[in-house]
């Protein structure tokens, strides 16, 4: 009897040890660095720089989210650099960033002490990093989601915010016939893109707003139409011939772009793809462009502003603004009524991934138009 | 042309003949020789590309088959034999693996022919190759040539296609190496050889679609006749191009159809040869053909020169001493040695002018013997006459003086007057002889001929009709515009003079005298002829020979005057006869004698003979100045 009772008093002693440790591990810690890399190329931070190309922009504003903390009405960040979570500690032109907590912040100080941004960090060498332990967080390209999380590496997907079109030019001649824009958009896979290219990472997108953003995404179709985009092609007079750029150095954009090149010769429609630089205006060949689309608003009357923002002046579309209290009957009308134009051809939609770090703990992926939530974000102090 | 130069020209044309054909010969098999190796050295790069094509193909189908074989492609097999397996899942793969194995085609293909992954055009996944479909067993098949779809066009693919089969469902893993540029670039070559590809991808000849191993080949539209006559009848063929007008460009290409497994032509393999070396030593030869036979035509004109100098030389020496016997030097040797035909016609022609010395030494001697008896005799004839009334006279002296004393005065008178007759008969016969032989050389002045005949004419009238014998009747023929020539005018009036009375002597029944004058080439020509008797052949051979005569009081020395005279003024003179119808003598006189003294036709005192007639004497002519 007495030995069991010590026995009995052991194992809960030992299960009661082993649960403290565990409940110790999951509280927050202070300190440490986030090891961060990028993609994106940074040669300054000044707010009134203008960024070289969106992946910059987009690197940019989350550092800024970082630096900053207030914003002004338009999305723009207000206030000090530095006024934010984080501080600049070190700054290395296009190689690397080192940002600061801030110790007296309101709302309390971040829980890591930095974080180290590399940049120029190619998409293979971060998965390697994140695999090898050398970095905490990373994005990652949707087509290689699946292989990284085969590899073990912590993924975490966003909602579908960020929309891939094309969007022709315009002025230009085939861009402005109705039926090549028709055919071509009825001549495209988007479920095989997504499948695919995208390793089932994303949703094929029929309108310009995801089903989470207005719920009426299923309303407009998705299927692709070979037989009758090859009808409209054919009542288009001569031998017409279609140039879709893709900016330079995005293998997404050129594999989705050989696909719609696939696609466009399998309805009997002249598509060839051509690289262009990024965030060049389109050269004068060039009759539509693979363009991405974020999301700067989980709103969606917000969101399709934005998008309206962007896309009107490449493709001609009317520029009015939706009242700021339309209701969703009428942002899926403007919405109905731009995809309906075939200027702008919607693709697909693709969630934001990210790679994280066995440390990286209460990561919370950040919401459409927000910035990387660091602040919230602790280590767990690797095991000796 | 003489025949130096003819024996010259002879063996030059012989000698360009020869040589002639033996250059063209020379080049002909040169030729013949460099087209046998540069043919048989494109066959054997045929045979050798033929065996690389094979290899490659081999290499292609152990690739292929290594692939099939590999782990990863057996799970991917085993994962898609599942139901509603997710293919997407390894759209990506077939990059890699085509990497690692070094094929620049690759597919994985599901059962139903739907591309799983491709590495030639990734963006191609999910749509159908229905050919693999198909009943055929890939794995016998081999390698074979296909055009392949890629993003960049289509292109000419080495392949082959092996099978993964899990369960009732096949895995297709197509792959290959691309025939291309760098295909070419494998290909080991010799120097001066290239291998063009032509991709016949198309429904027309596209000049981009021709390439070696440094990408498309410019002028490339000079062989598009040639890929169009190979793609209406696919087969191994050769010709030769030239890319430029200067023949070292020129290329000889061997064409090599590649068909695919149906036997359709996708594509024409040249083989092209560059001549440039062929060429080069073909003007090599040429030129050194040509140099053989410029230094065998220099040296062969010098031997032909000098073969026929020295073959000509005796003949020419013969000739010479030909000439110099027609020109009266019978003694002419020829100094031509040797045992050949030259050297013996020149031993018999120096025999032959030997014996003609000889001869004409022993006919010049009895001639002179003959002449010295015929003057003999002529001189005793003509002494004879005077002589025996001599002796009559002396000895009636004689026989009066013993026998008659009374009447020796009557008879001594009368007997002195006989005798001094008879001394002068001899002195004129003398005379005569003498003036023969002192014939003057003539002094030239312009004599017009038809007038020295009128005047002999005129002459002679009263003879022609005297009284007591048969009229003859003179009829003259002279030439108006008859030119005027130099010479002596009183020696040809004597000429002329003989002739007249020879014909006469020989009308005594009368006849017709025909005196005719012209004039050729400025030659004044004077006929006469007389009706007379004629002449036999023999006497017209000796009619010019002084002495000689058919007359019973002829001297026989008429004629040889005219001759003399004739031959002094540079002339001619020929009979021509006919017994019973009459004769005729052809005068012929320069306008100018030449100046050269008169030939020795005048008898000397040791040799009575004349120089050889240039035509018949007329016996019966000598009478004129004999008579």
């Amino acid at each position: 009897m007495k030995l069991r009772s010590c026995l009995f008093l052991a194992v809960i002693s030992i299960a009661l040890l082993d649960a403290g440790r565990v409940e110790t591990s999951r509280r927050p810690r202070y300190g440490g660095t986030l090891r961060v890399e990028i993609g994106a190329v940074l040669h300054s931070l000044d707010p009134a720089g203008a960024p070289a190309d969106p992946d910059e922009a987009a690197a940019k504003n989350e550092i800024d989210s970082l630096l900053y903390d207030q914003r002004n009405p338009d999305g723009t960040f207000a206030g000090v650099a530095g006024s934010g979570a984080f501080h600049i500690a070190e700054w290395e032109s296009g190689k690397h960033v080192t940002l600061a907590a801030n110790e007296n912040i309101r709302g309390g100080r971040p829980f890591v002490d930095s974080i180290d941004i590399q940049m120029g960090r190619p998409a293979k060498d971060r998965l390697l990093d994140l695999e090898g332990g050398k970095a905490d967080f990373a994005e990652i390209p949707p087509e290689e989601a699946r292989r990284a999380a085969e590899r073990g590496v912590r993924v975490s997907t966003s909602q579908p915010e960020d929309l891939v079109a094309i969007v022709f030019a315009a002025g230009h001649a085939i861009a402005e016939d109705a039926h090549a824009r028709e055919a071509l958009a009825r001549s495209i896979e988007r479920a095989a893109i997504v499948n695919f290219i995208l390793q089932k990472e994303g949703e094929p997108a029929g309108g310009l707003l995801p089903q989470w953003s207005n719920g009426t995404a299923f309303l407009f179709s998705t299927a692709a139409d070979a037989a009758g985009a090859k009808e409209l092609w054919s009542q288009i007079g001569g031998s017409p011939k279609i140039v879709l750029g893709y900016d330079s150095g995005d293998l997404l954009g050129q594999t989705i772009a050989e696909r719609i090149a696939v696609n466009a010769r399998d309805a009997g429609i002249g598509l060839t793809a051509e690289t262009i630089a990024s965030a060049a205006p389109s050269p004068a060949n060039v009759d539509a462009r693979l363009v991405y689309l974020r999301m700067t608003s989980s709103h969606p009357r917000d969101a399709l502003a934005g998008f309206q923002a962007v896309l009107a002046p490449m493709a001609g579309l009317d520029p009015s603004p939706l009242p700021a209290a339309a209701a969703s009957e009428q942002i899926y009308e403007r919405e109905r009524a731009i995809v309906s134009s075939y200027r702008v051809v919607p693709l697909v939609w693709l969630p934001r991934l990210y790679g994280l770090g066995p440390r990286v703990r209460d990561w919370k992926v950040p919401a459409a138009g927000e910035g990387w939530p660091f602040a919230d974000v602790w280590l767990e102090q690797e095991s000796q | 042309m003489t025949f130096r130069s003819k024996l010259f020209w002879v063996f030059t044309i012989a000698l360009l003949l020869s040589v002639g054909v033996i250059a063209a010969g020379v080049t002909i098999v040169a030729r013949q020789a460099f087209d046998d190796l540069n043919r048989q050295h494109s066959e054997a790069l045929v045979a050798q590309f033929e065996g690389e094509f094979q290899r490659r193909g081999q290499d292609v189908v152990q690739r292929v088959q290594g692939i099939a074989d590999a782990e990863g492609t057996v799970r991917m097999a085993i994962d898609l034999s599942r139901p509603k397996a997710d293919v997407s899942v390894y759209v990506n793969d077939a990059r890699g693996v085509s990497q690692s194995h070094q094929l620049d085609f690759l597919d994985f293909v599901a059962t139903d022919g739907a591309i799983i992954s491709s590495n030639e055009w990734p963006a191609r996944f999910g749509y159908k190759m229905d050919w693999l479909t198909q009943p055929q067993d890939w794995s016998s098949l081999g390698s074979f040539l296909m055009k392949v779809d890629t993003q960049d066009g289509p292109a000419l693919g080495l392949m082959a296609v092996s099978t993964v089969r899990v369960g009732d469902r096949d895995l297709f893993i197509v792959g290959g190496q691309r025939l291309g540029k760098d295909f070419l670039n494998s290909l080991v070559l010799p120097d001066g050889m290239r291998a063009l590809l032509y991709l016949d991808l198309d429904p027309d000849f596209q000049p981009t679609n021709l390439v070696d191993s440094s990408g498309p080949v410019v002028d490339s539209e000079r062989l598009a006749s040639f890929i169009a006559r190979e793609r209406q009848d696919p087969r191994k063929q050769a010709f030769e191009i030239s890319w430029t007008p200067d023949p070292l460009s020129s290329e000889a290409f061997h064409a090599l159809p590649l068909q695919g497994r149906r036997k359709e032509l996708l594509g024409v393999l040249l083989i092209g040869s560059s001549q440039q070396e062929v060429v080069k030593l073909e003007h090599r030869i040429r030129d050194l053909a040509l140099g053989v036979v410029a230094m065998g035509l220099f040296f062969g004109l010098l031997l032909s020169w000098w073969g026929t100098a020295r073959v000509t030389r005796p003949v020419r020496k013969l000739a010479e001493g030909a000439r110099e016997v027609s020109e009266g030097n019978w003694g002419a040797r020829v100094d031509v040695h040797g045992r050949h035909e030259i050297g013996q016609l020149a031993t018999a022609f120096n025999r032959m002018t030997t014996q003609l010395t000889q001869q004409r030494e022993q006919l010049v001697q009895a001639e002179r013997v003959a002449a010295w008896r015929e003057l003999a005799r002529r001189l005793a004839h003509e002494l004879k006459n005077p002589l025996f009334p001599l002796q009559t006279t002396v000895e009636n002296l004689q026989r009066a003086r013993e026998q008659s004393p009374e009447q020796f005065d009557e008879v001594f008178r009368e007997s002195t007057g006989i005798l001094l007759s008879e001394i002068e008969n001899l002195k004129k016969i003398v005379g005569r002889f003498s003036d023969f032989a002192k014939m003057p050389q003539p002094e030239l002045g312009p004599v017009d001929v038809n007038n020295v005949v009128r005047g002999i004419v005129k002459l002679f009238e009263a003879q022609f009709g005297a009284v007591g014998r048969p009229p003859i009747t003179p009829e003259l023929h002279l030439e108006e515009n008859l030119p005027v020539i130099q010479a002596d005018a009183t020696l040809l009036h004597r000429a002329i003079e003989n002739l007249v009375l020879n014909a006469m002597d020989a009308m005594p029944a009368g006849g017709v005298l025909m005196l005719r004058t012209t004039h050729q080439d400025g030659d004044v020509e004077l006929e006469i002829s007389d009706t007379g008797s004629g002449l036999t052949p023999e006497e017209c051979e000796r009619l010019f020979t002084p002495y000689y005569t058919t007359k019973q009081h002829g001297t026989g020395l008429g004629l040889a005057i005219v001759q003399s005279v004739v031959s002094d003024h540079g002339g001619r003179i020929s009979v021509e006869s006919e017994t019973g119808v009459g004769t005729s003598f052809h005068i012929r006189l320069p306008a100018r004698p030449p100046l050269r003294p008169a030939p020795a036709h005048t008898p000397d005192a040791t040799s009575p003979v004349a120089t050889t007639p240039t035509a018949s004497e007329n016996p019966e002519a000598t009478a004129g100045e004999g008579a």
